[in-house]
């Protein structure tokens, strides 16, 4: 933003805290692209971003009538941007802590060693799936689900695969 | 959310935060009531003076640029206009008759002197709107000194008056002349 985009925010800002509506679209159009870039950066993700500029901006102008004309309007907004930006990464950090400890209350008596083993077996079939053959990750998947067809096609196809991963985990990892 | 959604929100969330601005406004005028009746002013009568008073705080508040930057000095000129002739009873000097019209109407009147000078001195520093802040302050501040200078009956508000006008004008004509 450069120094006379800045100075007629301030004097945006300004105004609106004392009241003076005609400067509002003035000042919207100035503070949303400024936020929504700030936004983006600080949280690396677009519609991450694009929300809490969203959220941020609806702060500023609610409190737009506390604004103190001494301070700098854009270090004011930024900071209640940043503030936002912080909020959504804690809300991130508590889902994915939440997500981890999904296993363990699920199976009511896991301990925490039997959730790592369980979390690697499940990354070790991942990996070995992705080295199949795509068709034969499809038939697994499918059977996985419970989708399985009642041919003796899908049979063939479907012990084919099973023998194809087998062979793949004994190659990798030495035993069934 | 669309741009013009996120526009009406904004718009929604700045009217809610000058509302703010405005309930405190109001709740200031209403302690000034609420201060008069604790001091011994009839509810009846108080409730009357609120009645305008409060509302044209808040409106003011609301609204905002000059009016609404004279709405705390309008009250707080108001207010101690308003105290004087409290005081006055206070002290000990009756309601009405002729006590009241020895003490409570200079009160009154040096009350509205008060009130009056201060609220030309702030209007003539005024960058813009000096007429609107004027306006609204000795409007309000004619308001809340009425809740104490009531008690003098027409009298007193005459006073009141008379004393903001007669210190308030050479105050503003001379904060012009410097300017």
């Amino acid at each position: 933003m450069d120094r006379s985009a800045r100075e007629a925010l301030q004097r945006g800002m300004t105004g609106l805290a004392d009241g003076d509506r005609s400067s509002f679209d003035a000042v919207f159009a100035a503070l949303w692209p400024l936020l929504r870039r700030f936004a983006e950066r600080a949280l690396l993700d677009p519609a991450a971003g694009e929300d809490a500029a969203q959220s941020a901006l609806v702060d500023v102008f609610s409190r737009a009538a506390e604004f103190d004309p001494d301070r700098d309007a854009v270090s004011w907004a930024l900071g209640i941007a940043a503030h936002e930006c912080r909020t959504v990464r804690k809300k991130r950090a508590r889902r994915r802590e939440d997500l981890g400890a999904a296993p363990e209350s699920s199976s009511g008596s896991a301990t925490p060693e039997d959730a790592v083993i369980d979390a690697d077996l499940q990354a070790a079939a991942a990996s070995v799936l992705g080295a199949l053959r795509p068709a034969d990750a499809e038939t697994l998947l499918v059977a996985a689900r419970g989708q399985r067809e009642k041919s003796s096609l899908f049979r063939k196809r479907l012990e084919r695969a099973l023998s194809r991963f087998r062979k793949e985990w004994r190659a990798r990892h030495g035993e069934e | 959310m669309e741009k013009n959604e996120l526009y009406a929100r904004a718009r929604r969330a700045y009217e809610l935060g000058r509302a703010k601005v405005a309930s405190k406004a109001v709740l200031g005028a209403a302690v000034l009531a609420a201060a008069a009746v604790a001091l011994g002013r009839s509810p009846g009568q108080i409730a009357v003076v609120t009645v305008c008073l409060v509302p044209l705080a808040g409106v003011l508040a609301y609204r905002g640029r000059a009016a609404g930057r004279a709405v705390l000095p309008g009250l707080v000129a108001g207010g101690a206009a308003m105290l004087l002739p409290l005081g006055v009873v206070a002290a000990g000097d009756s309601w009405l008759g002729v006590d009241c019209m020895r003490f409570c109407l200079p009160a009154c009147v040096v009350g509205g002197a008060l009130a009056g000078a201060a609220i030309a001195s702030l209007a003539a520093a005024e960058q813009d709107g000096e007429r609107e802040f004027l306006l609204a302050g000795i409007s309000l501040a004619a308001l809340a000194a009425s809740l104490g200078c009531g008690l003098a009956g027409s009298a007193g508000l005459a006073g009141m008056t008379i004393g903001a006008l007669v210190a308030g004008t050479p105050v503003w004509l001379l904060a012009h002349a410097r300017r």
